[in-house]
């Protein structure tokens, strides 16, 4: 920790036949001025340190400089922790095969915009930060400027040319799709009808029930993975799973309610076709316009009726329906067995009946004395109102009376 | 509907948490104050205020509703000078009883305050404003109309008032402009304040200013001894880079008011006072004294009307010397700015007559020999009483508004016998255009960095003790607990090594290269460290180092001077004795022989090429140097590199 003064000095060789004189066992440092006789002023670092040498380590440079060292070190774990934290783990460090840098940006709207950006393992779930990380990251390694000066050039017939003519491509690529991500509407948009979501979708929601039984597939490994896929889309987080084979009665019929109630944010904009450019014609673009309109709501109605088909498919093949069904039947069969002796079981029943009905009448009376009670309070603040502007009136009235 | 109405927005500057520490030094001299604040890079910059001045006088003035501040006030003195409060600073703390009285009529007069026994305080004349309307009734209804009276309606003009304002409300109002300027130019609140105090204040009177400070609404983090504040940007990285870390300082403040020297010994960053002296019979206004009686001779002599000034009398002529006063700060600032004339315009300076005069640099410093000759004088004085001599300070840094002058540096340089190559800031050529060494900012930037340090130490368990040391706030016990704190044992005499051998074309009279390492005057304990170079024989290799104990002195002798090359026309001269020059060398005996370091070197490097090394073998050596508070050795020597030879030295403490 101690500086180092380097001093512009070359000492001498030693002569030859030196000898050291001889130091007498007496012989000591002058002694320090006492204590007290120079008062140090209270400035600058090395008082800050001097006072922490005395203060805590009474003056001894090797505990301070232990101290300071252990000081640091764990200033630098704490900075290696935040550091971690910070880390984008390796966000946007994927690896760019060549048929990626070789896209065309004028078919942006084609492009896989998490893989132009690194972000494939992400997709829909990378954070804006990590979208910005990864921007950052690719940015830095494609940016025209850099490129030009990388790229490998050749030599033909003496004269060097570059090659790669299409310096910026992949980079407006990037530019495209920083903006698509960073835009909430249009990343929206493009994560409806992300590739590898469609892709995934194909390969998973092509089972009908036929094949199911002819494959004798598994229930849960077919259908669950199919939910966890569309539960993006929900408006409504988080999203009942499909569960496992001992759900309870409610679980289950949860998790159909929802998803027979299902809430989707899913939209078709991504692929509505432009507006003829050229075109100055306020028909054509109406006519374009229209049809978009028309073409979103058709994209969209399937897309729910396929959802919904899904949902009837695995109703119906869902086991745990048929064991609660089976329960239900062996409960109310060992109620009857019960009730075999005597009549209370289904007199029991009629009050059960009779009960129910008499909470949903108390339910229907309370709703209406609300209702009741909300028009009353209507009413009485209207009048209220009334009454202010009456008594505004009339004051106005009297002062212009006065 | 709600009756309250909400501001859209405030104007008050919001309170934010940036990485900028908003901390303000303040020098808060008796005749001017500056501030200073952090830049984003963490250099203290010393900052203007609303009125564009890095040099705020101490001034208040009143003036009907209104309040003036700084330079605006001091522009009061001409018409306005019995409601103008200035040279308040040195009477904080102070009892009424304690202070001169004088009969200086230049600003308002200090009288016994009436209610508060034995407590200086000023009277000056307001307006107080206007009483405001009746308030605004929350009921709109027509029974709170006022009934006809006979009364007439109250009067909506200000009223003439006399207001009393002890030293110590003077003192909160003029920080509170000054931290009002800082918050302004920083956009933020501040979160505390360094402040110098003069070395001639009591403990009564630090805490009084602490008080004031306190409330004028800043948290004092430290009071600083403008000596100590000069230190803290003399060891900043900005001024000390590629200075030597062990120097003795001699730094001069001539203010307005007065003259302070401070010996310092500054090593290694650890600074400690030598010896100090404080002059109040010279200053400034000495200097500007003998400025306007020049100016109001030009005057005369160019009008034909008598201007009688310093000491004036009859109201025309303190008038005139009032515009005076105010228009050779001017003057002084182009004195020292640049090496050409320097004007001096005043319109109406007497009797209706304008007046416009030069003055060049070379008749100023004529004019302001006298106090030249006395500072130097001082210094000299100071350095006597000190027992060091003129030739061993390593260094002079000037502070205060009247210390920008070239010529007080020529003539102290000159007069007291410093060394020619001594540093100072007018040889580094930072005086001027905001440089480091701007003797008006020194103070307020040491300030701001001191802030910076302490408002920088951590806030844990550990570093309790070490904030105290700092805060002396309400402590009580005042400079006890400070010596107690900061005292320390100072070595006697200067330890170092001599690596035996003679160097070409070089005559030692020790017997080879002395590498001084702790220097006298260091503060225990002490650890340096040193690294150089060594030729080493080429059969044995072996490294020796003797450690010594010097004594360090100055040895003067006297030399003829080459007779000059007269030209043949002045023949007079040649009469002239040849003039015998003193010429002081610095010399060192050894004194104490403490030991010798001997080892086989490992890591010798053979020089390749042509030049005149070439074929030599050399060697980096690191010495380290322990002087323990008790006074004991420690010596360490090592080859610098892996696997280098090692040796040691143990000296133990003197009196075992």
């Amino acid at each position: 920790m101690a500086t180092v003064q380097t001093l512009p000095i070359t000492a001498p060789a030693l002569p030859k036949g030196y000898t050291p004189p001889v130091a007498s066992s007496s012989s000591r440092l002058t002694a320090p001025h006492p204590s007290g006789h120079r008062i140090l002023l209270p400035v600058g670092h090395a008082h800050l340190n001097h006072l922490r040498l005395a203060l805590h380590h009474a003056h001894d440079f090797d505990s301070f400089d232990a101290h300071i060292a252990s000081e640091r070190e764990a200033k630098e774990k704490l900075l290696a922790a935040e550091g971690a934290a910070e880390d984008d783990h390796g966000v946007g460090d994927e690896e760019e095969p060549e048929d990626l840098l070789a896209l065309d940006p004028k078919e942006w709207k084609k492009q896989d915009h998490y893989a132009v950006l690194g972000l494939s393992k992400f997709r829909y779930q990378a954070t804006a930060e990590q979208i910005k990380i990864a921007h950052r990251k690719k940015v830095l390694k494609h940016h025209p400027d850099k490129k030009a000066s990388n790229s490998p050039n050749e030599t033909i017939l003496g004269i060097n040319v570059n090659q790669n003519t299409n310096d910026d491509a992949f980079f407006k690529c990037i530019q495209k799709a920083h903006e698509v991500l960073t835009n909430a509407e249009k990343r929206r948009q493009f994560d409806s009808v992300d590739p590898a979501f469609l892709e995934s979708e194909e390969d998973l929601t092509l089972i009908t029930a036929t094949e199911f039984k002819n494959k004798k597939l598994d229930f849960f490994k077919t259908f669950a993975p199919i939910f966890e896929l569309y539960s993006r889309f929900s408006r409504v987080q988080p999203v009942p799973g499909l569960g496992k084979l001992d759900a309870t009665k409610a679980e289950v019929e949860g998790f159909y309610d929802f998803w027979y109630n299902f809430d989707s944010w899913r939209s078709f904009e991504w692929w509505d076709k432009e507006v003829n450019e050229g075109s100055d014609s306020r028909d054509d673009k109406r006519y374009t316009e229209k049809k978009n309109k028309s073409e979103r709501a058709r994209r969209k109605k399937e897309d729910t009726a396929k959802l919904r088909g899904l949902v009837d498919l695995t109703l119906s093949l869902d086991p745990r329906i048929k064991l609660i069904k089976q329960q239900e039947k062996e409960a109310r069969e060992a109620k009857k067995a019960a009730a075999q002796p005597g009549k209370p079981p289904n007199k029991t029943k009629a009050q059960e009946e009779e009960e129910k009905k008499k909470a949903e009448e108390e339910a229907k009376k309370k709703e209406e004395e609300e209702k009741a009670a909300r028009a009353e309070a209507k009413k009485a603040k209207a009048a209220a109102a009334n009454a202010a502007k009456k008594a505004r009136r009339q004051q106005r009235a009297a002062e212009e009376g006065a | 509907m709600s009756a309250k109405l909400q501001p859209n927005g405030s104007a008050e500057a919001p309170v934010e948490n940036t990485s900028q520490l908003s901390i303000v030094g303040i020098n808060f001299g008796n005749s001017y104050a500056s501030i200073a604040v952090l830049t984003k890079e963490g250099e203290a910059e010393c900052i203007a205020n609303e009125d564009g001045e890095r040099q705020i006088a101490c001034a208040i003035s009143f003036l009907g509703e209104e309040i003036y501040y700084g330079n605006q006030a001091t522009h009061q003195l001409v018409k306005n000078s019995q409601n103008t409060i200035m040279g308040f600073r040195n009477l904080l703390g102070k009892k009424f009883s304690e202070i001169p009285q004088s009969q200086d009529t230049k600003s308002a007069p200090v009288i016994q305050h009436p209610d508060i026994a034995d407590e200086p305080a000023y009277k000056v004349q307001i307006l107080q404003p206007a009483p405001s309307p009746l308030p605004q009734s929350t009921h709109t209804s027509n029974l709170n109309t006022p009934a006809a009276s006979h009364a007439p309606t109250p009067r909506s003009e200000p009223v003439p008032a006399e207001r009393i304002l002890s030293v110590f409300e003077v003192t909160t109002m003029f920080i509170a402009n000054l931290v009002e300027s800082a918050e302004d130019f920083l956009g933020t609140k501040i979160q505390g304040a360094v402040l110098t105090v003069p070395a001639t204040f009591t403990d009564t009177q630090k805490e009084a200013l602490e008080k004031a400070a306190s409330a004028a609404g800043v948290h004092v983090l430290q009071l600083l001894d403008e000596a100590a504040a000069a230190v803290a940007t003399t060891t900043s990285e900005q001024w000390a880079e590629g200075a030597p870390p062990d120097r003795t300082q001699l730094i001069v403040d001539l203010g307005a008011s007065s003259l302070t020297l401070t010996l310092l010994s500054l090593r290694a960053g650890l600074a400690f006072v030598l010896a100090s002296s404080h002059s109040p019979n010279i200053s400034g206004t000495q200097i500007d004294d003998t400025l306007i009686k020049f100016f109001a001779a030009d005057f005369t002599k160019k009008t034909k009307t008598p201007l009688a000034v310093c000491p004036s009398t009859g109201v025309a002529d303190t008038r005139a010397e009032a515009r005076l006063r105010l228009a050779i700060e001017h003057t002084k600032r182009t004195i020292s700015a640049s090496p050409g004339a320097a004007t001096c315009s005043i319109e109406s300076l007497k009797d209706g007559l304008d007046y416009t005069g030069a003055i060049n640099r070379m008749r100023f410093d004529l004019l302001a020999h006298p106090i030249y000759t006395a500072a130097a004088s001082a210094a000299s004085a100071l350095l006597a009483s000190a027992g060091i001599d003129a030739h061993l300070v390593d260094e002079l840094v000037y502070v205060g508004g009247n210390a920008s002058l070239p010529g007080l540096d020529e003539a102290l340089v000159l007069q007291a016998g410093f060394r020619e190559d001594v540093e100072t800031p007018f040889a580094r050529g930072v005086v001027t255009g905001g440089g480091v060494g701007d003797p008006t900012t020194v103070l307020a930037r040491g300030c701001a960095v001191q802030g910076a340090l302490v408002a920088g130490i951590p806030a844990g368990e550990e570093y309790v003790a070490v904030r105290e040391a700092y805060a002396r706030a309400g402590d009580g016990d005042g400079g006890e607990g400070e010596a107690k704190r900061n005292g320390v044992r100072a070595t006697g005499k200067t330890v170092g090594v001599l690596v035996p051998g003679a160097v070409e074309g070089v005559v030692s009279e020790l017997g080879g290269v002395w590498v001084p390492v702790v220097h006298r005057e260091t503060a225990l304990p002490a650890r340096r460290t040193v690294r150089f170079d060594v030729e080493l024989d080429e059969g044995t290799k072996v490294l020796a180092l003797e450690v010594w104990e010097v004594n360090e002195s100055v040895r003067v002798e006297k030399v003829t001077a080459p007779p000059f090359e007269a030209d043949d026309d002045d023949d007079e001269d040649e009469e002239e004795e040849p003039e015998e020059v003193e010429v002081k060398f610095h010399v060192v005996n050894k004194e104490v022989f403490l030991g010798a370091v001997q080892m086989q070197s490992l890591l010798g490097i053979q020089t390749k090429g042509k030049g005149k090394d070439a074929g030599k073998w050399f060697t980096t050596l690191e010495v380290q140097f322990v002087v323990e508070t008790t006074g004991a050795l420690k010596v360490d020597v090592k080859e610098v590199g892996e696997g280098g030879a090692t040796g040691s030295l143990r000296v133990p403490a003197p009196g075992s």
